[in-house]
């Protein structure tokens, strides 16, 4: 096919995939005073600050930003590491049976959520982590270290083992030569699952209606999804513009980040 | 070099600790539980009763549990055929185009989106007199169906909405597959005059084989937990019809307080997900050695 027809194609599809995006943003933008749910494809006005600071009052959304913004944070940060570190010990190491405790690390990635919801709600109950901002950290730890261990595996297989022997030579202790040299070898890597579970984190809902009550605990996302069957009508706008407000920071992300990300995942496959 | 190594056994451990130690406890002690619960008869309060196979007995007794089953089958072929589908399409139409990079971002900004957003947007989109009712209203529809009541409708247009979402980032996978096929075969086909379709089959197809088989894969396993656009769009309504397995899961354990049938449904879709990985990974993988 020709240039001209592929792009052609290309921009009209892209097009019709953009208009649930347009339909979002146009009706969180009116104000309820002007919104009627009639007319749907007609911006009215431009309330969408106005609406997002109503949402963030309404129902506790603004309480969970800042937790979500921790676990979304702070969770695929250590996983990263962790993740990392688990590559470094089978790799660099050489850990004896490596490949089985990879398998163990990693098959904690093969079984649905739902495996682990129940007993996990029992026993935060019992130790006190239920609707805890630390004991949602803690699981979203635990469920972002398979993949980054996975991907630093690989990564770390492709680094020439005599850059650690090297190093022995020099007399750095193995602490030393994992933060010091293969750390930061990893750093585009490092960044593309940060990228990744930070994502999956900030738009979790399972783990969040499960193991959260609280407003300042909950997940934004579960709070979102809470909003959504509480409010309506002239209030459809607002919780259309909690929507965009949830949604703007993974977006922008992963734009920013496009071909950087696919980079990173590219080296994933070695 | 074995002597050498070895010397770092106690260090190697700490190193992996960290990640065995969170990993058991928090995702597969639960694990064990929830396969033990499944054998029991279980409400949270005392002890749980061990009843052997009664919930999976009673879990293939409940038509509502039928229908779930039955949508979630739906979902898994359908989520096969069209995110995938349209992913690779649009992995080849921008395949060395210039711009091309440009041209798939309209399609990667609903992935990042999370699936409760996905199901607010196409809730509003969806509901009666909504934003599609009234744009097919423009053009005389007036008689449209009711998109998230009737069933097995509602369950189309949700694969629908979830495809809008997902079909991105096949794309980009498919593309990065794209890219690491070696520019040999490819010049020799184009020199002997393969071009389009014949390039395709050809060459592009059996060279993306495996990346196909982690595309799908994923897709599989991916469909066979929907809940988050499931749950934001029809709460999985009217009265069940339009529930998937990890939804009811979710139903008979936190709303039912009945953690013994929970269990056992979440035990039911994990041997299922097993399976769907397992037969067409080996599937696939087998045929690798073709070429």
């Amino acid at each position: 096919m020709s240039r001209i027809l592929r792009t052609s194609v290309l921009v009209v599809f892209g097009v019709i995939w953009l208009l649930p995006v347009y339909l979002l943003i146009v009706n969180a933008a009116k104000s309820p005073l002007t919104f009627t749910s009639t007319e749907s494809w007609v911006p009215t006005d431009f309330s969408l600050l106005g609406n997002i600071a109503e949402a963030l009052q309404l129902s506790g959304l603004g309480d969970s930003v800042l937790s979500t913004l921790i676990y979304a944070l702070v969770s695929p940060a250590v996983a990263v590491l962790v993740g990392a570190a688990a590559g470094f010990a089978i790799v660099a190491l050489r850990l004896k049976h490596g490949f089985a405790w990879f398998v163990v690390i990693f098959g904690g990635t093969v079984f649905p959520l739902q495996m682990v919801l129940l007993p996990l709600f029992d026993g935060y109950s019992r130790v006190g982590l239920f609707d805890t901002q630390l004991g949602m950290i803690l699981v979203y730890t635990a469920i972002s270290i398979p993949f980054s261990a996975f991907v630093m595996r690989n990564f770390f297989t492709g680094v020439a083992h005599n850059v650690f022997e090297a190093a022995v030579l020099d007399g750095a202790t193995t602490w030393r030569i994992f933060a010091r040299l293969y750390l930061p070898m990893a750093s585009s890597a490092l960044v593309a699952i940060f990228i990744l579970q930070a994502t999956f984190v900030w738009n979790d809902l399972l783990l969040g209606l499960t193991l959260s009550q609280s407003d300042n605990v909950r997940p934004i996302v579960t709070t979102l999804a809470g909003m959504q069957s509480t409010y309506g009508g002239a209030q459809l706008s607002t919780v259309l513009a909690a929507g965009v407000l949830v949604s703007l920071p993974t977006v922008v992300l992963f734009l920013l980040t496009q071909k950087f990300f696919a980079r990173g995942l590219a080296l994933g496959q070695y | 070099m074995a002597s050498r190594g070895s010397q770092y056994q106690w260090s190697a451990r700490g190193f992996i600790a960290p990640g065995v130690i969170l990993v058991a406890v928090l995702l597969y002690l639960p694990l064990l539980w929830t396969t033990f619960l499944s054998f029991t008869e279980y409400n949270g309060l005392g002890d749980p009763d061990w009843i052997g196979f009664g919930n999976f007995a009673e879990m293939f007794e409940d038509p509502g549990f039928i229908v779930s089953l039955l949508n979630t089958l739906l979902w898994v072929v359908g989520t096969l055929l069209i995110p995938v589908g349209i992913g690779l399409a649009l992995a080849l139409l921008t395949w060395n185009l210039p711009g091309g990079v440009w041209l798939r971002v309209p399609f990667l900004i609903p992935y990042a989106l999370s699936g409760i957003g996905v199901g607010l947007i196409w809730s509003f989109i969806l509901s009666s007199n909504g934003a599609l009712d009234q744009a097919l209203g423009a053009f005389g529809i007036a008689d449209t169906p009711r998109w998230l009541v009737d069933a097995p409708l509602n369950t189309v247009v949700m694969i629908i909405a979830a495809a809008w979402q997902g079909v991105g980032v096949n794309a980009l996978l498919f593309t990065i597959g794209l890219n690491s096929i070696p520019k040999e075969p490819l010049e020799a086909a184009r020199v002997d005059g393969a071009t389009g379709g014949r390039l395709f089959t050809s060459i592009l197809w059996p060279m993306l084989r495996p990346l196909t088989a982690v595309v799908v894969g994923l897709s599989i396993v991916a469909s066979l937990k929907t809940f988050d656009i499931v749950l934001g769009m029809t709460k999985g309504g009217p009265g069940g019809a339009s529930e998937t397995l990890a939804l009811t899961m979710y139903k008979e354990t936190f709303v039912n307080s009945d953690y013994g049938l929970g269990s056992a449904i979440a035990v039911f879709l994990t041997i299922v997900t097993m399976i769907a990985a397992v037969l067409y990974l080996r599937q696939q993988l087998s045929k690798k050695h073709e070429f």
